[in-house]
């Protein structure tokens, strides 16, 4: 990579191709449908909750198995904060929300930046345990812990109502689902910065080096209980903050919500983007929140002929494609879907998109996926203008699929290095899977 | 005595309660100590038992026992597939990655048995059937007896194999030193295949007894008994085979002891509670559990 430098054209493309997808970002909630820009919501809240579990995971080298006991602790923390502090008047019988516009935007702020308050208190108590427990049992622990929040704290009557839950309506300027889906996407890329600036700083150093070594680290002064404790702690903050915003989204929160297989999930979304790539675990965990509402309104109860089994109602597939995409993700692609951007990531960065056979080829699936989405579109009766959309999709699957055919005609003839004969597997896998656990790819 | 039910009583419930989580242990034990795995996956070995024991049984009418025999070979086929697909592509693996591909197992099996088995209440017959037996003021079913007598005898049968066979040497030794291992003759994936299939087995015959106590749905193992079995394993040293029993029978009297005076203060979770003080206690006070020996 080293000596290569874009020519202006290049700089020209990367410069539009950035743009491109900021604006398609940032137009999203215009484009979509209400139901849809929930969606959105959705995939932000699941993307900030993703970042969270990257922080301990990813960059810490720690685990989380109990990641509902924080965004858990937000959820109510809001609601909390929104019924005393932002005040909305209930009905004394029913309990149900009189009229939501009373909540106070004021009011759902400071719930947002308490809730996070309140997860980084629960997230540096655990992480005082993370101290002096470590590997299997931190994540039994973990665990346990999460089941104890599920059933102790978030039960606890008088914070949380008990089992019939808490309401958690949103303030009159954001109860449109799009207003509410630019709130939760504004606080994303707060947080994607957050977590940029943390990783280039010297707390983000000091974890490359204890998630690799705590002794070694701790021996060449390495700070490791500080920076440790400080990546509970901002886990914690943004985990806090997603629970707040989650609330919101649900306007009403409670304790069957934040159950052990809800963390697991969390967990897998982080795991299946590529623990350590910001941009994986934001498209792993935008998946994992769409997907199984997608199927469910796609599908609306209908039911799949599988031989030897019936009827199958297809909202159940979801689960089992989630668990199938970890087990597939560990076991072969263990940089999960970072690693497969990696080669987008470093053109966007100004530098070759293709460095060898194997790349040019594992990015044939961005045109594929061009095509898919292209497909469902055109196919989506509700959808204006689609057959121009279509058209548009297809274009621009053939440019690139045309584009990558050069690049890989262009690889053919190079000379390769010796070192990288070995092929797509060998050193690179090895050393992304050792980064799998104790953190991602190196960047 | 007062009239309702007393400390005693929730103890001996326990203790019984107990031997359902020694039992689930003694295979979490075993897959640590013979490939230092923490296996998050050894419940779902035996729901999937359960669920074909109840279909072979119940759906199927055969007799019993041969119902049992084809709950326990699925759970043993399930075992070598788990080893063949997940575990061995990641034998040079960081443990923690295992650790997170058991949980993918785990979720993979609990959707899989959702969408075959549909999410309807089922009550698996006892093996031993017969009517309760009042003890310190409990009525216990047979099937309560016969787990603790099969948690002793496994825990014991297994610690001899462990100590006297040249196998469990073996297996001992690969999870040891595997370079080692090899060199002096022993096949290393012969040996993850055997644990594996005897983890099987064992989260099988834990599957099997246990489900006849409750209604059992998709995944019922791991999330009532998984946690409590780990805690009981930990306790015990997590390589100790009687630790295990030990253990599960701590857990299990500690668990309601604490709801009996718990719920009683009106805290809601006991049982969760409960178990994750222990955890956390001897983790921070007592890393070796009770009956393990040092590192």
């Amino acid at each position: 990579m080293s000596g290569f430098r874009p020519g202006r054209g290049g700089v020209a493309a990367r410069v539009a191709a950035a743009s491109v997808l900021a604006a398609a970002v940032l137009s999203l909630p215009l484009l979509l449908e209400s139901t849809q820009d929930l969606w959105l919501a959705l995939a932000a809240i699941y993307a900030i909750i993703g970042l969270s579990v990257n922080i301990i995971t990813g960059h810490a080298g720690q685990i989380s198995l109990g990641h509902q006991a924080f965004v858990g602790i937000g959820a109510f923390t809001a609601a909390f904060v929104v019924r005393t502090v932002g005040g909305f008047q209930t009905d004394p019988v029913t309990g149900l929300v009189l009229a939501p516009e009373v909540v106070a935007t004021s009011g759902f702020w400071i719930g947002i930046v308490v809730a996070g308050v309140t997860g980084t208190v629960m997230a540096v108590l655990l992480g005082l345990v993370a101290l002096r427990i470590r590997g299997l049992y931190l994540a039994l622990i973990t665990l346990s812990f999460g089941l104890v929040a599920e059933t102790t704290i978030f039960n606890w009557r008088a914070f949380t109502g008990g089992g019939a839950g808490a309401a958690a309506p949103r303030p009159a300027a954001f109860a449109s689902n799009q207003a509410y889906a630019y709130v939760c996407l504004a606080i994303l890329a707060v947080f994607l910065f957050v977590d940029w600036r943390l990783v280039r700083s010297r707390a983000g150093r000091a974890m490359v080096a204890f998630r690799a070594e705590e002794r070694i680290a701790s021996t060449i002064g390495v700070n490791v209980t500080a920076y440790k404790l400080l990546a509970f702690a901002v886990a914690g903050f943004l985990a806090g903050v997603a629970g707040a915003l989650f609330g919101h989204w649900n306007q009403a929160v409670q304790a069957l919500d934040f159950d052990l297989r809800t963390a697991l999930v969390w967990v897998l979304m982080a795991v299946v983007g590529g623990l350590g790539s910001r941009a994986g675990v934001v498209i792993g965990s935008a998946f994992f929140a769409v997907f199984p509402l997608y199927l469910s309104a796609a599908a609306g109860g209908a039911t799949l002929e599988i031989p030897g089994l019936g009827e199958v109602l297809i909202q159940t597939l979801s689960p089992l494609l989630g668990a199938f995409l970890l087990l597939l993700t560990i076991t072969l692609y263990p940089g999960g879907i970072g690693q497969q951007l990696l080669p987008i990531r470093r053109w966007l960065a100004g530098g070759p998109l293709v460095t060898s056979r194997h790349e040019a080829l594992r990015l044939a699936g961005l045109p594929g996926l061009v095509v898919l989405v292209g497909t469902l579109i055109t196919a989506d009766g509700a959808m204006a203008g689609r057959l121009g959309m279509g058209a548009v999709a297809g274009v621009a699957a053939g440019v690139m699929g045309a584009l990558l055919l050069l690049e890989y005609l262009r690889q053919l003839g190079r000379k390769r290095p010796v070192a990288q004969k070995r092929g797509a597997g060998g050193p690179t896998v090895a050393v992304a899977r050792a980064g799998t656990a104790a953190g991602g790819p190196a960047r | 005595m007062d009239s309702g039910p007393s400390g005693l009583t929730f103890l001996v419930i326990g203790l019984f309660q107990g031997a359902v989580y020694g039992l689930l242990a003694v295979g979490l034990v075993l897959v640590y100590k013979g490939a230092r795995i923490f296996n998050f996956a050894q419940g779902e070995f035996g729901t999937v038992a359960a669920f074909v024991t109840f279909a072979l049984f119940q759906q199927g009418g055969l007799p019993y026992g041969v119902a049992v025999a084809g709950g326990l070979a699925a759970a043993v086929v399930l075992g070598l597939l788990v080893e063949r697909l997940v575990i061995r592509p990641l034998f040079d693996a960081p443990r923690i990655t295992v650790l997170v591909a058991t949980v993918g197992v785990a979720l993979l099996v609990v959707a899989v048995t959702v969408l075959v088995a549909k999410p309807e209440p089922r009550v698996l017959a006892p093996a031993l059937p017969g009517d309760p037996i009042t003890f310190a003021g409990v009525a216990l079913i047979p099937q309560q007896f016969l787990i603790l007598a099969v948690l002793a005898g496994l825990a014991a049968v297994l610690a001899l194999f462990f100590s006297r066979t040249n196998l469990g040497l073996a297996i001992l030794a690969t999870s040891q030193d595997v370079l080692a291992t090899r060199i002096v003759g022993i096949s290393v994936p012969r040996i993850s295949r055997l644990i594996w299939a005897m983890a099987a087995l064992l989260g099988g015959v834990a599957g099997i007894l246990q489900a006849p106590l409750t209604i059992f749905t998709p995944g019922f193992m791991t999330t009532t008994t998984l946690v409590p079995a780990f805690t009981a394993a930990v306790l015990g040293g997590m390589t100790s085979l009687p630790g295990a029993f030990v253990g599960g029978l701590l857990v299990g009297a500690a668990q309601n002891v604490g709801i009996f005076y718990l719920q009683r203060a009106g805290i809601p979770g006991a049982s969760e509670l409960t178990v994750f003080s222990m955890l956390l206690v001897v983790l921070l006070v007592r890393p070796q559990g009770l009956l393990g020996k040092v590192a």
